[in-house]
């Protein structure tokens, strides 16, 4: 499925990936392709984006996920994202 | 006519401001070239954010939301003006421009019976304002090329508390618009209260948000949005400002050193035909003192 990481001051990630693990405001929510349309607000911590044997890392925090109709986008639009 | 020394002096004092002017241009160039990539860049984040607010928000929602609160009677409160302005000069009409667009909002609202809250971003319109003896709520040069989101935070964050408590009735932005390095049209943009963004095509938003999974719920979410939109619209007016300084100053610097040049030229020539006349009337000289020792 296509992901998508936005920040406001740029797009940090914009790629395909098999399983996507984020922290929802409530605790970890993992998304894998198929999923429903769903959206969520997001807290702070440690977004994890898996292709195959590499896998992303990226700290966010604020903001919201967003499972596009269909379950093949995925859109991460947080209020700070940062490399970790 | 002037001594062809004296022209010697000016050639090169104008040929040393040229260097200057020239340099400043392509400083300015290169510096251009990154804020427009941040103004690129920070496109997809908005975007992103409008369709979903819009997707999200029904009319019956914004009386229990403090930031979509429309004002009773329109014109009449306190409205909240952020000026965004350069720290530095040099490019043209820039500035001038920018604090005229403020000044004939000012006049505007106060025409409609609103009273205007001054908040100055950028040494040039702080040095306008005080010089025009009007009182100013708050005001910061710290901003410069590179706004960041925190810079945008601060700013709106008190204005937010403000608004939600009920103290101010809207809150507007004067900044320059990027819609290319050479047209930078001064604009005011109403930040608050949020004029929901339209919902993306295909259906009125409500419709399309009831097909999502909603967590926690579409008020909560729209809660904890609609403040990361109004930041961001004020990041992206600080953000399309320091882009506009640059091209503004581009192009003020290349006219500058294209100026030079045709002064240079002139003065060239000037001091060509001076020098020119000097040896002839030299020459005049020899030829007339030998003529007077043969006779």
């Amino acid at each position: 499925m296509h992901v998508t990481v936005v920040s406001p001051v740029q797009a940090v990630f914009d790629g395909v990936a098999d399983a996507v693990v984020a922290p929802a405001y409530d605790g970890l929510v993992g998304i894998l392709p198929r999923h429903a349309a769903f959206l969520t607000l997001l807290g702070t911590g440690k977004l994890t984006l898996r292709q195959g044997a590499t896998t992303t890392r990226l700290q966010v925090s604020g903001g919201f996920l967003q499972v596009v109709q269909g379950g093949d986008t995925v859109r991460i639009v947080a209020d700070r994202v940062d490399q970790s | 006519m002037a001594k062809p020394r004296e022209l010697r002096r000016r050639i090169k004092s104008v040929q040393s401001t040229r260097k200057i002017t020239k340099t400043m241009e392509l400083v300015a160039t290169s510096k251009l070239k990154r804020a427009q990539d941040r103004v690129v860049a920070t496109r997809p984040y908005a975007a992103a954010l409008a369709e979903v607010i819009g997707d999200l928000y029904a009319p019956e929602l914004a009386e229990r939301f403090p930031l979509l609160r429309q004002p009773r009677v329109p014109g009449v409160g306190r409205v909240a003006l952020v000026v965004i302005t350069a720290n530095r000069g040099l490019c043209g009409a820039f500035n001038a421009n920018l604090i005229r667009e403020a000044r004939r909002r000012i006049e505007q609202l106060e025409g409609d019976g609103a009273a205007v809250d001054l908040h100055l971003i950028g040494k040039k319109g702080i040095t306008y304002f005080k010089f025009a003896k009007r009182p100013v709520a708050s005001q910061r040069t710290d901003v410069g090329d590179k706004p960041k989101p925190e810079h945008a935070a601060e700013v709106m964050d008190p204005l937010m508390t403000q608004f939600a408590s009920g103290a101010l009735d809207a809150v507007e932005v004067v900044f320059a618009q990027f819609k290319s390095a050479i047209s930078t049209p001064p604009t005011t943009l109403r930040i608050l209260p949020v004029a929901p963004p339209r919902a993306a095509a295909g259906g009125s938003g409500r419709q399309q948000a009831v097909n999502y999974i909603l967590k926690p719920s579409a008020e909560a979410i729209l809660e904890q949005l609609l403040p990361l939109y109004v930041r961001n619209q004020m990041y992206r007016a600080l953000v399309e400002t320091a882009a506009a300084f640059l091209g503004a100053q581009r192009t003020a610097m290349k006219n500058a050193t294209d100026n030079a040049g045709d002064i240079i030229e002139l003065l060239q020539r000037t001091y060509n035909r001076a020098r020119q006349a000097q040896i002839t009337q030299e020459l005049a000289e020899i030829v007339g003192g030998a003529e007077a020792l043969k006779g």
